[in-house]
């Protein structure tokens, strides 16, 4: 009978007395509640001038691709099927829901989160919606896929095609190489 | 019994976020993330440099109310938490002493090194930070001027909840009876930030 090694992301978590700041795997770290991150995807959305919602899916995408660029670089992790699991465990360990991929190839990729702290916070804050709102989520697949394929930011184009806010079972993201 | 802040950080900075199998955090009655700090740095600093200059101060106090209102209803389920009853509550003797613990737990969370400097009960108050990661947007040099949003909602915010009167979940009443004003930031160039809360 096969034995299956399962990867689990191995938290280095430090509180830094002098300063009193957290890090996790030598980035610095921060809790925030779902009001936060609710009003900031909606000041996102409201700055259509200003391309926020871009804004906000790019901030994610820099900074978690940086995250699990450093991680698989640090513990040399390069197997493909590994960096996969290691991406959906670390944003399920962040609190931000699941994250499964259905599908994973350089050209193109699908995701699906089964819950997702920015849908459901922004439904128990103000209710459902007829339009996607998970900017963070959104930028972490992108940032997940080119870390997994060693790629810079920006490197793929993501469509949120439904969403747990909208009264879907589950979010769903599509991911197409630019 | 006054305040400690030290037995407060280090009891605090070591309580665990750990997320359950929907991949959530719920706690202090909200829902919360573990995320970088870039991520709200990043988003913070890019948004308030795309907006045309006039439309920059309207960027910046939507930003504030982020962290006015994530302080005013996290603020209240830490403070009505068991975790605080175990540390802070026996040190606890009036409103003043909640504001102080508030900051220890602040500072223990990793948001800013931070601490009540003047309080004037029911009118003002001054806090200090001398480390807060809000500043590392500014890696050389200094900005014209600061950029600590999340220090002033939730300051604001701390204040709306010992003077603001009863905790309201909906935020229509008790949330913003208090302002506030950051008057000097480590990402301007001083020593530490300093913020004025005052009445709204």
């Amino acid at each position: 009978m096969a034995t299956e090694q399962l990867t689990a992301w191995v938290i280095d978590h430090k509180f830094d007395r002098e300063t009193c700041r957290h890090s996790m795997n030598g980035f610095d770290a921060v809790l925030h509640c779902h009001h936060y991150a609710s009003l900031y995807c909606q000041l996102a959305d409201d700055a259509e001038q200003f391309n926020g919602r871009d804004l906000l899916k790019r901030s994610s995408e820099l900074s978690f691709l940086n995250v699990l660029s450093n991680y698989f670089a640090e513990h040399e992790i390069s197997d493909l099927t590994d960096r996969i699991a290691l991406a959906e465990e670390y944003w399920q360990m962040c609190g931000f829901g699941t994250l499964k991929f259905d599908h994973v190839g350089e050209l193109s990729a699908a995701a699906h989160m089964n819950h997702s702290h920015v849908d459901e916070g922004w439904i128990k804050k103000w209710g459902n919606r007829d339009k996607p709102v998970n900017f963070i989520g959104q930028g972490y697949v992108a940032a997940a896929l080119a870390a997994i394929y060693g790629l810079p930011a920006g490197s793929y184009d993501v469509y949120e095609t439904q969403s747990i806010v909208s009264g879907a079972d589950a979010s769903c993201f599509s991911l197409v190489r630019k | 019994m006054a305040v400690d802040r030290n037995t407060i950080i280090d009891a605090m900075s070591q309580v665990k976020a750990t997320s359950n199998n929907e991949g959530l955090i719920p706690a202090f009655n909200v829902l919360v993330t573990q995320a970088p700090t870039t991520l709200w740095n990043n988003f913070a600093d890019l948004i308030t440099n795309s907006v045309d200059p006039d439309l920059k101060p309207a960027a910046e106090a939507l930003l504030v109310n982020a962290a006015h209102e994530c302080g005013y209803h996290t603020g209240y389920g830490i403070i009505t938490s068991e975790e605080w009853d175990a540390v802070c509550g026996p040190m606890i003797e009036g409103v003043e002493d909640v504001l102080h613990g508030a900051y220890a737990v602040f500072t223990a969370w990793g948001w800013a090194k931070s601490e009540i400097v003047e309080l004037i009960p029911g009118e003002k108050m001054v806090v200090r930070a001398y480390d807060y990661y809000e500043a590392d947007v500014v890696q050389r040099g200094n900005l014209d001027s600061p950029c600590a949003y999340m220090i002033q909602g939730v300051s604001a915010a701390f204040m709306d909840l010992a003077y603001g009167g009863q905790y309201d979940p909906t935020g229509k009443t008790g949330l913003r009876t208090f302002k506030c004003e950051q008057v000097k930031g480590i990402e301007c160039g001083d020593d530490y930030g300093e913020f004025v809360v005052t009445r709204a």
